[in-house]
């Protein structure tokens, strides 16, 4: 449990310090770091880095959804399907959830894979 | 020890497919992620760049309480200090020390706000959509090249670098825009280039120019030439002039016969222009011509306090972005407020410190068709007076998203283009297209609207625009001094009696323009006795006028109903002005609806019929939002009127094959000639007179009527507003419930109407103005400041706009944000 942790608070946190100026799929990246690094498990990799991921996007989004008082996001949500303004932070939630999951799993597998090279 | 790479992969096969496993599947999430989605005619945008927020569109979310900018910022080729007060409308006051600082500035906040609008407009005057919409707008594209828009563009640049001051001033305006556009990253483009996936390109002067030739497009692009020449020749002179009279005798022209053409000698005497067109063939019915404006300005002697009044509600396509952006330029030199076009310097509606000016549409026909004679078969020689010439070949290369572009290479003659010479069924496949705006055009044309700005006397007005010429615009102007005075300026032909009325001989030299009407022969009026001028789309003259002029649509409404108002004030203010503005009374039902009742057989209807009957006889001719009469009279009128003219539709009803009647010779028949022959309808074996007609098209309207009983409701309800995004978005687009009809001076349809309602008072003492446009300043969907404006537009109400002397003057109240620029 403690390397779950520690592969969603590492997904988040690089995000959180590196995300702003480079290309939104080094999300990612952050998930496959945090998983090369703390993951024990597929399990504890795929969710870790899904965790941390979503919450880095959801709460990036959800703050700038406060500041502009939801105008964009329902505008948006009438663009994708009539969704509501949460919808939309749900998908945003989830795109970012998705790549740090698949990140975070390549990461995982890919030490993995490394030290049975090396073995 | 360690085993080689093979042997590694052999013994722990599992490991090595598990990683490549997962990379795949983080690699084909990524891909997915990345690449847009084809949804029909549509295109999602890929959902990773779009949806992440660091540089999605989330990051077009704005504060809710406006816009963040920085309150300094440093701009290259500034001569001085700019500084910019943001009104709480997000109306930006721009203070410079130098004309030339204040135009790149307004470059730089128009830019900020509009610059996707920017892009979209230069693009479709390019013929450049297909590059970022792929092959639906490819047609579009197409057409646009080959009526020459970016051939006029560039020679209108042309024009305009043979004045160095005037180049020197555009250019400070694009560098301004391309300021904002170089310091922009990816994440902060507006939302619509990231919803289209594409990037915003450097601003030019060509760009500018392709504004222009936009606007003159939709204002000066019409004509019926084609529609007209079948109907003379289907008709017989007789009957087309019975049908088609240029003069409606009830009209009010903009500038009455004082006599003051007596000396002049024109055009006015008949004279056939050489060959006429025979082809026939279907057209898909117009819908009434719907683009027009209002415009007046009335002397102290009409007013409560003596000052004089200049309004103007020039109606176009409403939309968001809206067409209009306010701004206040304020120089050592002039100090001016109003509203601009997004790429265009200067201020092109508004008023100064010493004057007021607005425009509506000139109207008249500066396009026509001429058919060409070939010499070869190969259509590359053609013959004017028995001499071949060559044609001259434009290659048009249009980019296509998605696949190669294409090359379209189009023939040009002395007359024009030959716009739809790759269309071999079209009627006007060997018809060259002349059109003024195609002509190089005079050097100062571009700087006519900020001499306008600069402008103080009545001199200054006459002087600004004396060099302007398409599309033609009917000027209104006001003094603080209490002049006011109207002139219809522009390049316009001055053609032989019915020359360009019908497809013209391109064989011949003799069916080119004579020459152009002289700008001191051109329609004018100063300080007129009754105290007031105007327009609204109608006729410039009466008949007698000495130059002969022609349109597709003059109006024949507003125009009698807006003399009738000005000449009824007393002691008008302004909201005696605003009332006029939102007037919803239409002459045309006026005109038509006691025909219409006269001529119905009562016998023939049911309870029903008799009931909506009664409730059309209290109708007071005004298309109120509420009222439930204006719904049946509309569908009553328009079925009456397509059902008479059926010699003029093709067997489907669809399309026509020859010219419509105006609406106000329609009902003149009606009303005056009610067993002419045209009542008579083609399907039926007995003789119909107009009372056959006006009776059976009221039983069709109480059956759409009964059939659709959630239509039997209010105008505002039956007739719903849709203010579209312009990249036709649902989300971003916005609907409205208004009252207003194109023949009222409320002149609103579905998609046309007041576009910006402003009412400017000048006296001796002060200047004021209120006004309003249906949208907002902001172009990002993601700001309140894209759509604040538009509930006080459709409740009738409006703003008073902050005149300002200095920037301090601003109240704190309303405040939005201050900006200093200074030279980088």
């Amino acid at each position: 449990m403690r390397n779950f942790h520690l592969v969603h608070a590492t997904t988040f946190s690089t995000g959180l310090l590196l995300a702003a100026g480079l290309p939104w799929w080094m999300t990612a990246v952050f998930g496959a770091l945090a998983g090369w690094l703390w993951a024990k498990s597929n399990g504890q990799g795929f969710w870790g880095g899904f965790v941390g991921a979503l919450l880095l996007w959801l709460i990036f989004a959800v703050v700038r959804d406060v500041d502009n008082e939801g105008i964009l996001s329902t505008r948006m949500g009438a663009l994708f399907m009539g969704l509501p303004r949460w919808g939309v932070l749900g998908i945003t939630g989830l795109l970012g959830g998705l790549l740090g999951a698949t990140g975070a799993l390549t990461g995982y597998r890919a030490r993995v894979w490394w030290q049975a090279k090396q073995a | 020890m360690r085993l080689p790479f093979e042997q590694t992969l052999y013994l722990r096969p599992m490991r090595g497919l598990w990683f490549a496993l997962s990379l795949a599947l983080t690699g084909g999430l990524v891909w997915l992620l990345h690449t847009p989605i084809p949804a029909g005619q549509q295109r999602i945008p890929a959902l990773g760049s779009f949806f992440n927020p660091f540089s999605g569109f989330w990051r077009n979310a704005e504060p809710a309480e406006g816009p963040q900018m920085p309150a300094e910022v440093r701009l290259s080729g500034l001569r001085g200090r700019v500084e910019v007060v943001y009104d709480d409308r997000l109306v930006p006051h721009i203070f410079a020390e130098h004309l030339e600082d204040a135009l790149r500035v307004q470059g730089y906040v128009t830019a900020q706000h509009r610059l996707w609008q920017m892009d979209l407009a230069a693009r479709r005057a390019a013929g450049r959509l297909s590059e970022v919409l792929g092959e639906r707008t490819l047609e579009l594209d197409r057409l646009t090249r080959r009526r020459g828009l970016p051939y006029a563009a560039e020679n209108a640049l042309r024009g305009w670098r043979r004045s160095a001051e005037g180049m020197r001033l555009l250019e400070a305006y694009c560098a301004g825009v391309n300021a904002w556009i170089e310091q922009l990253k990816p994440a902060d483009y507006p939302l619509e280039f990231k919803l289209l996936g594409y990037a915003p390109e450097p601003w030019s002067p060509l760009k500018t120019a392709l504004i222009v030739e936009n606007m003159a497009e939709t204002l000066c692009g019409g004509e019926n030439d084609q529609l007209a020449t079948a109907a003379l020749e289907a008709l017989g002179r007789a009957t087309f002039d019975q049908l088609y009279p240029e003069w409606n005798p009830r009209q009010q022209p903009i500038v009455p016969d004082t006599g003051q053409w007596r000396s002049i000698r024109g055009t006015l005497n008949p004279a056939a222009p050489p060959g006429r067109d025979k082809r026939l063939s279907a057209w898909p019915i117009e819908e009434e011509y719907i683009r027009g404006s209002n415009n007046w300005a009335v002397a102290g002697a009409r007013t409560d306090n003596g000052a004089a009044f200049l309004c103007n509600d020039p109606h176009l396509t409403l939309s968001l972005p809206s067409i209009w952006f306010q701004l206040q330029l304020h120089t050592p030199e002039m100090n001016c407020y109003g509203v601009s076009l997004q790429g265009v310097p200067g201020i092109i509606i508004g008023f100064n410190e010493h004057v007021a000016w607005g425009v509506t549409n000139g109207g008249h026909d500066v396009a026509d068709w001429y058919r060409v004679q070939w010499a070869d078969a190969g259509r590359t020689r053609y013959v004017v007076d028995g001499q071949e010439q060559p044609v001259e070949w434009r290659v048009e290369t249009i980019g296509i998203r998605g696949r190669a572009p294409l090359l379209d290479s189009v023939r040009y003659t002395r007359w024009g283009p030959m716009t739809y010479d790759h269309q071999p069924d079209h009627p006007l496949h060997d018809c060259a297209f002349r059109w003024v705006t195609h002509d190089e055009p005079d050097p100062s044309e571009m700087r006519s609207f900020l001499f306008l700005n600069l402008a103080k006397t009545y001199d200054n007005y006459r002087e600004a625009i004396a060099h302007y010429e398409a599309p033609a615009q009917n000027f209104v102007f006001a003094t603080r001094s209490g002049e006011v005075a109207i002139t219809v300026q522009g390049k316009l032909p001055a053609r032989r009696y019915e020359q360009g009325r019908f497809v013209l001989d391109g064989s011949q030299s003799a069916s080119a323009w004579p020459g152009f009407i002289p700008n001191e022969h051109l329609p004018a009026q100063r300080s007129p006795t009754r105290a007031f001028v105007f327009s609204a789309n109608q006729h410039s003259t009466p008949p007698s006028y000495p130059y002969y002029y022609t349109s597709r649509d003059f109006d024949d409404y507003r125009g009698r109903h807006l003399y009738d108002r000005l000449n009824a004030l007393q002691r008008a203010n302004a909201d005696s002005m605003a009332s006029i503005q939102q007037d919803n009374f239409s002459q045309r039902a006026a005109d038509a609806l006691p025909a219409l009742l006269r001529l119905l057989d009562r016998n023939a209807l049911n309870a029903q019929g008799q009931q909506w009957a009664a409730e059309l006889e209290r109708w007071d001719y005004r298309y109120e939002a509420t009222s439930t009469a204006a719904p049946l009279y509309e569908v009553w009128f328009d079925t009456c009127y397509l059902r008479t003219w059926d010699e003029m539709l093709d067997s489907t009803g669809e399309k026509q094959t020859l010219l419509l009647p105006e609406r106000w010779r329609f009902i003149e028949l009606l009303d005056k000639d009610p067993t002419n022959a045209f009542f008579d309808r083609q399907d039926t074996p007995q003789r119909e007179t107009a009372r056959d007609i006006v009776t059976d098209a009221f039983r069709c309207m109480q059956a759409f009527f009964e059939k659709n009983p959630e239509k039997r409701t209010m105008w505002a309800k039956f007739r719903p507003v849709s203010i579209r995004h312009l990249a036709q978005i649902e989300a971003l687009s916005r609907n409205v419930e208004v009252g207003g009809h194109n023949t009222a001076l409320n002149a609103q349809t579905r998609t046309h109407g007041p576009s910006w309602r402003v009412i400017v008072e000048l006296s001796p003492d002060t200047v004021r103005a209120r006004g309003v446009y249906p949208g907002g300043q902001s172009g990002n969907p993601g700001s309140r400041f894209y759509d604040n404006l538009l509930d006080t537009w459709a409740k009738g109400r409006y703003h008073d706009l902050f005149f300002l002397k200095t920037p301090e003057e601003l109240p704190e109240a309303h405040l939005f944000t201050r900006q200093t620029l200074l030279p980088r």
